[in-house]
């Protein structure tokens, strides 16, 4: 406990994970890879500005872990970096024990609901049934089943009453709810959501946590992006992240007041300084 | 102002000369040519790329030029392959300026462009005199330099253009609505955007005949704004917008015809004129539609106003007459005599010269607002605190959402009496409200 608390290394909290996961496992199928998720020494720049370094971790299948962290932690890079979105400077994201690329249908992702044209001429119902794209080949149509699909998805989130009306006709709790349904008609074993609960009432947050604590029991693998602390404790598991992995393991006992601290206390400035300096020396070479 | 017009060298003879075979045959390559551009235009617009086809539109000339030099062959086959490659090029740059400089990507897009165009324009003046290669027909086009190859190779483009994009429209939908989750199911967003550019390059080629370098873009975007004004799929956008560039070019030929003016201009003023009848007529947010969605509503309100005035009058036992309701409501003679009207004929009132009286459902529905306003009304002196002097115009707005009088009624626990001691009527519901 004292260990996870205060080892300062990624490579020492995925050791303090590892000895925890036969207590934490509620899911494991025979024949499944044992992690749904593995990330080794993941590291991101934007340009020369470092925004993930050297992150790592494993998660568990059937797991619901929540990422918490500052902005500009790189909660949303690390996700990107997940999915194969971005390149790395180094590191490997192994999902179901397989590289991104050869596993892409059976992961979803949630993006924030920000950056999207909601005048884009399309209803509800095409919406969703973009969840089932990624399987169609390039010259495919959806078919019946996969609209029966969104229709079913749809009615997870309590939106089928909606499935004709035009995107630009939904309130902002509705939109997330929509995605969500995008991602749950892919039927991706692995589900990475981008902050599901940011400007949503707290009704819309009850109904999308309900969904989520279904999709666990189902024993699907949950990431959610979040920025609200007050609801950790519903999480399996909690990785605190600024730039680095602060601490990561079950919610009680990663969720620590020093923890937080650690978290929401700053960068580390003297590794900045350090690249900083290192980025001068390269210049001079 | 007929010296003004006079100056003008319309001919207005042309319009009893029949449309000459030459004319189909440019008009039917400048159709395909709006169909193409328009159906196009909508990824373009869609992925707010405008910028990027004006900039495609300019960069095809240096390709043209360079083509023709080295082909000495000005037939549209060579030029087409020469536009293609410099699209396509022109678009690569753009990417590799804006990725790997602190360059935005519209300044990378306004750097890439205008070199590429000055690189033409000093290419083509540098090409020996008495060449066959018309700088003015690639900037402002030419219709007389349509020919059958023309013809013919938009009797192909544009087909080709209509059935890439139906075969695969749904990859070309979700890498335009969502990049980001398109990437991460592994479809290949690149892939498509240089789809588009290519496509975007041949049809550009084939219309700078028509319309020119400067204006082609206009066919691109215009049609495609007003579609999108109109459409809520993008299916029936994209149809829309290929009827919408159908409709320009042809519009704009026969004008061109009739006033002897350039064709290109004639039809960019054409499409021009569709994109504004789009914003007015918009069922969504036309200015049209939101002047006639303000009068209905004010009838509606009107029509409550005087329905309620009658009630009121025969409650305290007089009779209703049309100058007691002007005078009661506020409203002129003639709104209340369209108000009435409307009334009459959904059977709320009859009317006798000048006496006006309620039927049982116009009855019903009046009881309904007065019993809306006043429960309103003790909602607000109750709920909301407010001086119970100023709640009656409060209330005068707020009856008009008699759909919500059950719910006040309830919350305030079914009261007999509203701040003003007046009893608050009640409603049987035997059948119905």
């Amino acid at each position: 406990m004292s260990q996870e608390v205060l080892n300062p290394s990624a490579e020492l909290a995925t050791e303090a994970t590892t000895k925890a996961e036969p207590a934490s496992a509620s899911v494991t199928k025979s024949a499944a890879p044992p992690f749904a998720i593995s990330v080794r020494g993941l590291s991101v720049s934007y340009g020369q500005l470092p925004v993930l370094r050297s992150v790592s971790f494993d998660i568990a299948r059937g797991q619901l872990v929540g990422v918490v962290g500052p902005n500009g932690a790189g909660k949303s890079t690390l996700l990107k970096a997940m999915l194969g979105l971005l390149t790395p400077d180094r590191g490997v994201v192994c999902v179901l024990g397989e590289p991104v690329g050869q596993c892409r249908n059976r992961i979803a992702y949630v993006p924030q609901t920000e950056g999207v044209d909601w005048d884009f001429p399309i209803t509800v119902r095409d919406v969703v049934v973009m969840g089932r794209y990624g399987r169609l080949g390039w010259f495919g149509r959806p078919n019946r089943e996969d609209r029966q699909a969104a229709i079913e998805a749809l009615e997870l989130v309590a939106m089928s009453a909606f499935k004709d009306r035009h995107i630009r006709q939904l309130s902002g709790g509705q939109q997330k709810r929509v995605f969500l349904a995008r991602a749950l008609c892919q039927r991706a074993e692995v589900l990475l959501l981008d902050e599901p609960f940011a400007g949503v009432d707290a009704a819309t947050e009850q109904a999308i946590f309900k969904l989520i604590e279904r999709l666990v029991q189902e024993g699907k693998t949950l990431v959610v992006v979040n920025h609200d602390l007050s609801v950790l404790n519903r999480f399996d598991q909690v990785l605190l992240l600024n730039q680095r992995v602060v601490a990561f393991g079950a919610t009680e006992r990663v969720v620590t007041d020093e923890n937080l601290r650690r978290t929401y206390g700053g960068r580390l400035t003297l590794l900045d300084r350090a690249d900083a300096a290192l980025r001068e020396n390269r210049g001079r070479s | 102002m007929i010296d003004v017009l006079a100056q003008l060298d319309f001919d207005w003879s042309q319009w009893s000369v029949p449309f000459s075979s030459r004319w189909w045959q440019e008009t039917t390559c400048s159709v395909l040519v709006g169909i193409a551009c328009g159906v196009l235009g909508c990824f373009v617009v869609l992925r707010r790329m405008a910028l990027i086809g004006d900039a495609l539109s300019h960069a095809v000339l240096p390709g043209v030029v360079i083509a023709f030099m080295l082909t000495g062959n000005a037939g549209i086959g060579h030029l087409f392959l020469g536009a293609l490659l410099a699209g396509l090029i022109t678009a690569a740059l753009i990417k590799l300026v804006s990725q790997y400089s602190r360059t935005k990507e519209d300044s990378a897009i306004g750097i890439v462009f205008t070199a590429f165009f000055a690189l033409g324009i000093i290419l083509i003046s540098a090409l020996p005199r008495g060449t066959h290669f018309d700088l003015k027909c690639f900037l402002f086009g030419d219709p007389l330099a349509v020919g059958p190859d023309d013809l013919l190779m938009m009797e192909i483009v544009a087909p080709l253009v209509i059935v890439t994009i139906f075969v695969l429209y749904h990859r070309l939908k979700i890498t335009t609505f969502d990049p980001v989750v398109a990437a991460a199911m592994g479809i290949s967003v690149s892939a498509m955007h240089y789809l588009i550019m290519g496509m975007l390059s041949a049809t550009v080629v084939a219309g700078l005949k028509t319309t020119g370098v400067i204006l082609v873009v206009a066919m691109v975007i215009t049609p495609a704004s007003a579609a999108y004004q109109l459409s809520n799929r993008l299916s029936s956008m994209l149809i829309l917008s290929g009827v919408f560039g159908a409709l320009a070019a042809a519009a704009g030929m026969s004008l061109a015809f009739v006033t002897n003016s350039p064709t290109g201009p004639a039809m960019v003023l054409a499409a021009t004129m569709i994109f504004a009848m789009a914003m007015v007529l918009s069922p969504r947010d036309g200015v049209l539609f939101k002047i006639l969605h303000r009068r209905r509503v004010r009838l509606h309100i009107d029509g409550e106003d005087c329905l309620k005035a009658v009630y009121r009058l025969l409650e305290a036992g007089e009779a209703a007459l049309r100058g007691e309701l002007a005078s009661r409501t506020g409203l002129s003679y003639s709104r209340v005599a369209v108000s009435l009207r409307a009334l009459r004929s959904q059977r709320l009132i009859e009317t006798d010269g000048e006496v006006v009286r309620l039927t049982s459902p116009g009855h019903l529905r009046a009881t309904n607002l007065v019993r809306a306003h006043r429960l309103w009304e003790s909602y607000l002196a109750e709920e909301a605190r407010a001086d119970v002097g100023s709640i009656h115009d409060e209330a005068e707005y707020l009856e008009h959402a008699h759909e919500l009088a059950d719910e006040v009624d309830e919350t305030l626990g079914f009261p007999e009496r509203d701040p003003h001691g007046v009893v608050i009527p009640t409603i049987e519901r035997s059948g119905g409200p």
